[in-house]
């Protein structure tokens, strides 16, 4: 049951990866493919749509990669109730494993005492199906209904979009933003547009630790294996602070890496 | 999109992925990271994100002078955040910039 809300989001997701999927020209089995084997959302956006916006294949993996880099910190966070799980089971939950599944097992894991590992992949295998039909759904339908490019790119920015908004904003953390994002600007600037989102996100986290160093030790740096919690999708601080360009404001509340309160949440998808 | 450009972008997209996924749970074990180390990776994040959005918004034909439609993108953006950070949910943020990103596009084209 813990699964539904993903599994709603996920076939709506789905369907329109599957069309642009199609639309790049990918056939049933290559999208069913990386469904089964590859299985993330904002990857499978991202290369069709880098795909026919005629990006250097290189530049296709870097960027979609760098994005799969957040899987790190998912891994990390919920590593500690693998302690004791076989290693298939371990295997299968990790490899399965979401940024929604993320925040809705962080949260079950908090707050549910009969929360364990093979439930946490229950949900997991379930949105994974959900996912694999969906854009399989989307595929077939994909050679009846076109969607325009630029509303197809669009959804993918809205995920990160969402995924950015979501981060428990310390100062540094608003530093490897905007450093990123002015990074980025520059690069394609410069011509240098294949490497842009890499060689931003690099400058950015690069920043972010000068900063972090220079205010003194340990601030941010927070419990090891307590990523920021708002990292994924559900799990919300909430801090309340308004608007985006006021993002400043709740930082401050976060800056002295307290970020166990947001571990504590309700589900990512009403 | 043909089978060889299609094995190589999923070959080292699943590596990365699988490797991503997969090997903090099991080097871990819920072991600690070094201070600096986990530090840095929680900056990948917003710096990653940050570097998607900057890529989709400065787009090529904004950085050549065309602000419209362009600047559809940079206007659905604002109602996104304020779904992101008021829902905190993925499907609703997609939903809404898509539908206000579709409507900019169909009145306005």
């Amino acid at each position: 049951m813990a699964a539904l809300p993903i599994v709603a989001g996920y076939i709506v997701l789905g369907v329109p990866c599957g069309i642009l999927g199609a639309q790049a020209g990918m056939n049933l089995a290559q999208i069913t493919l990386m469904s089964l084997l590859f299985y993330s959302g904002a990857g499978q956006y991202l290369i069709p749509a880098m795909w026919l916006a005629a990006a250097p294949i290189a530049s296709i993996i870097a960027s979609v990669s760098l994005v799969n880099t957040r899987q790190i910190l998912y891994g990390a966070s919920l590593s500690r109730f693998c302690e004791h799980a076989g290693k298939r089971l371990s295997f299968l939950f990790a490899a399965t494993l979401t940024d929604e599944s993320f925040g809705v097992n962080t949260e079950r894991f908090a707050n549910d005492r009969d929360w364990n590992l093979a439930r946490a992949t229950g949900v997991n295998l379930f949105a994974f199906v959900a996912w694999a039909l969906a854009t399989v759904i989307g595929a077939l339908a994909g050679s009846l209904f076109s969607v325009p490019v630029a509303l197809a790119t669009f959804a993918m920015t809205s995920i990160f979009l969402c995924l950015l908004f979501m981060q428990a904003f310390s100062r540094p953390a608003i530093v490897a933003a905007l450093t990123a994002a002015v990074g980025v600007l520059i690069c394609k600037l410069l011509g240098l547009a294949g490497g842009a989102i890499f060689i931003g996100a690099v400058l950015g986290i690069g920043a972010a630790m000068v900063v972090s160093s220079g205010a003194g030790p340990g601030s941010g740096s927070g419990p090891g294996t307590e990523p920021g919690p708002g990292s994924g999708s559900g799990p919300g601080t909430n801090p309340d602070s308004g608007t985006d360009s006021e993002a400043g404001k709740g930082l401050r509340m976060l800056s002295e890496g307290d970020g166990d309160q947001g571990q504590t949440a309700k589900e990512p998808t009403p | 999109m043909n089978w060889g450009d299609f094995l190589i972008i999923m070959g080292v997209c699943i590596a990365t992925m699988l490797a991503s996924r997969v090997l903090p749970v099991f080097l871990l074990k819920g072991r600690e990271l070094p201070g600096r180390l986990s530090e840095a990776l929680g900056y990948i994040p917003p710096a990653a994100f940050a570097a998607l959005v900057a890529n989709d918004l400065f787009s090529a034909p904004l950085l050549a002078g065309d602000l419209w439609p362009t600047a559809i993108g940079w206007i659905a953006a604002v109602p996104v955040v304020i779904v992101a950070v008021k829902f905190r949910s993925l499907l609703w943020c997609t939903v809404t910039g898509v539908l206000i990103y579709g409507l900019l596009l169909v009145l306005f084209p």
